[in-house]
């Protein structure tokens, strides 16, 4: 006959064992009383236990513990996590992008490629924006000129491109850390189809960089022009093609006295 | 998905009893459930049930409990023992342990023996599943539940004599 374990009394106690082993045991335990007694004992804690706490299964349950309730708010909590998780997707993907496509286009990233990154990020930022797309709406283009020109330092006219389809919508000052004065102003137009495109422009970079870049970032296609006294880069969900055509258009506007092989090259 | 909220809801009564057992409060026993359910049906589309739903939300609802326990200590926030209440209690029958100092001395046992014993007599679960809601060998189990109850038969006065007096 093996031992009876301490083990074996408390499996027998908490109702473990199979109805063979259990017989055996109990039948073992008549002659063995001290153990007898302590395996009433245990049984007499678990009595207890339940006794305590048991009731509370029949108890009506309060409304915030209705799995369904629970189930409906989860499902609006994280309609909105979704949403806001797909915004922070898209505009960490696009700065992501800005770095991959940028990459190999000069030595490191560069002056002009920070700026051209700086750019496609504000266009992705305000684009998506309807009340609050622009700072000073376009039908005041005097003073955005006088404004943006004084905040920038530099000679800043409002480039009509009513000729490529495109209607002013107007512009605001956004800080730019990388160029001198640390200011930049974005103009942003709309098309008839409610595409729209934003010029990022600054003064002259004091380093030396690129004067022309292109870029094309998923839909957007962003490109980058620079002279002697601002950049300036273009960005639009538009075909390089496309882009170039009006970039012609914008430096012809804003650099009237200058001319640039690489925008006007064939 | 529906299925999974069905079983979910059927569990939600024994889920409180623990809580309340865990906790000795019946209000942190039920934020207790709700932190559970709320986690459980957020994720039940991403549960690969490895065992039955209930299983999933008892371990579920005893791990909120120990970060619980974890946060306040390290807040320093002390839970009065004369601010949780007794629960009903009918006097002291012969042979029978008075049930407000069984609670009381289920309260001083370390907290993992308190879960071991719980799931096993107020759940009524077996070795084995107690052993893999609390993601320990089942050797492990045992060893809690007999230390958990020589504890509370020291703390209930009934020392663990072979031939007790209390018996009969």
């Amino acid at each position: 006959m093996s031992e009876i374990t301490k083990d074996l009394l408390m499996a027998l106690a908490d109702g473990q064992l199979d109805a063979a082993k259990r017989q055996d045991l109990e039948r073992r335990l008549a002659d063995r009383p001290e153990l007898a007694a302590d395996l009433a004992q245990m049984q007499r804690q678990s009595d207890a236990i339940r006794a305590l706490y048991g009731p509370v299964i029949s108890e009506p349950l309060p409304a915030r513990l209705d799995a369904a309730r629970i189930a409906a708010s989860t499902r609006q909590k994280r309609g909105r996590f979704w949403s806001n998780a797909v915004a922070a997707v898209v505009i960490a993907g696009l700065g992501i992008g800005a770095g991959w496509f940028l990459r190999d286009l000069s030595a490191g990233p560069g002056p002009a490629d920070r700026l051209i990154a700086s750019a496609v990020s504000a266009h992705t930022v305000y684009v998506g924006e309807n009340r609050h797309s622009v700072e000073v709406p376009g039908d005041d283009s005097a003073h955005l000129t006088t404004w943006l020109s004084a905040r920038l330092q530099t000679n800043l006219a409002m480039p009509d491109l009513i000729s490529s389809g495109l209607t002013f919508l107007g512009g605001r000052l956004l800080p730019a850390p990388d160029v001198p004065g640390g200011r930049a102003a974005q103009l942003m137009y709309e098309d008839a189809a409610g595409e729209r495109l934003t010029l990022y422009v600054t003064p002259a970079l004091t380093v030396d960089a690129p004067t022309y870049q292109l870029a094309t970032l998923g839909v957007d296609t962003a490109l980058y022009w620079a002279d002697d006294t601002l950049t300036c880069t273009i960005t639009a969900p538009y075909a390089p093609e496309k882009l170039e055509t009006i970039a012609r258009s914008v430096f012809a506007q804003l650099s009237p006295r200058a001319t640039d092989p690489a925008v006007y090259s064939p | 998905m529906a299925e999974i909220l069905h079983e979910i809801e059927a569990c939600v009564p024994a889920l409180r009893r623990y809580a309340r057992a865990l906790t000795r409060d019946i209000d942190r026993a039920d934020d207790l459930v709700q932190d559970c359910l709320e986690r459980a049906i957020a994720r039940r589309g991403l549960f690969q049930p490895r065992g039955p739903v209930r299983a999933w939300l008892f371990t579920i609802l005893t791990n909120i409990h120990r970060n619980d326990l974890r946060n306040s200590r390290r807040r320093g926030e002390i839970v009065q023992i004369d601010s949780i209440p007794e629960p009903a209690v009918q006097p002291p029958q012969p042979g029978h342990l008075a049930l407000a100092e069984l609670g009381r001395a289920l309260e001083t046992i370390p907290l993992e023996q308190k879960e071991a014993l719980l799931l096993v007599t107020l759940e009524g679960l077996s070795y084995q599943d107690a052993a893999s809601i609390l993601d320990i060998p089942v050797g492990t189990l045992m060893s809690r539940l007999g230390r958990a109850r020589s504890a509370l038969r020291t703390l209930t006065g009934t020392p663990a004599e072979p031939h007790l007096r209390t018996v009969k």
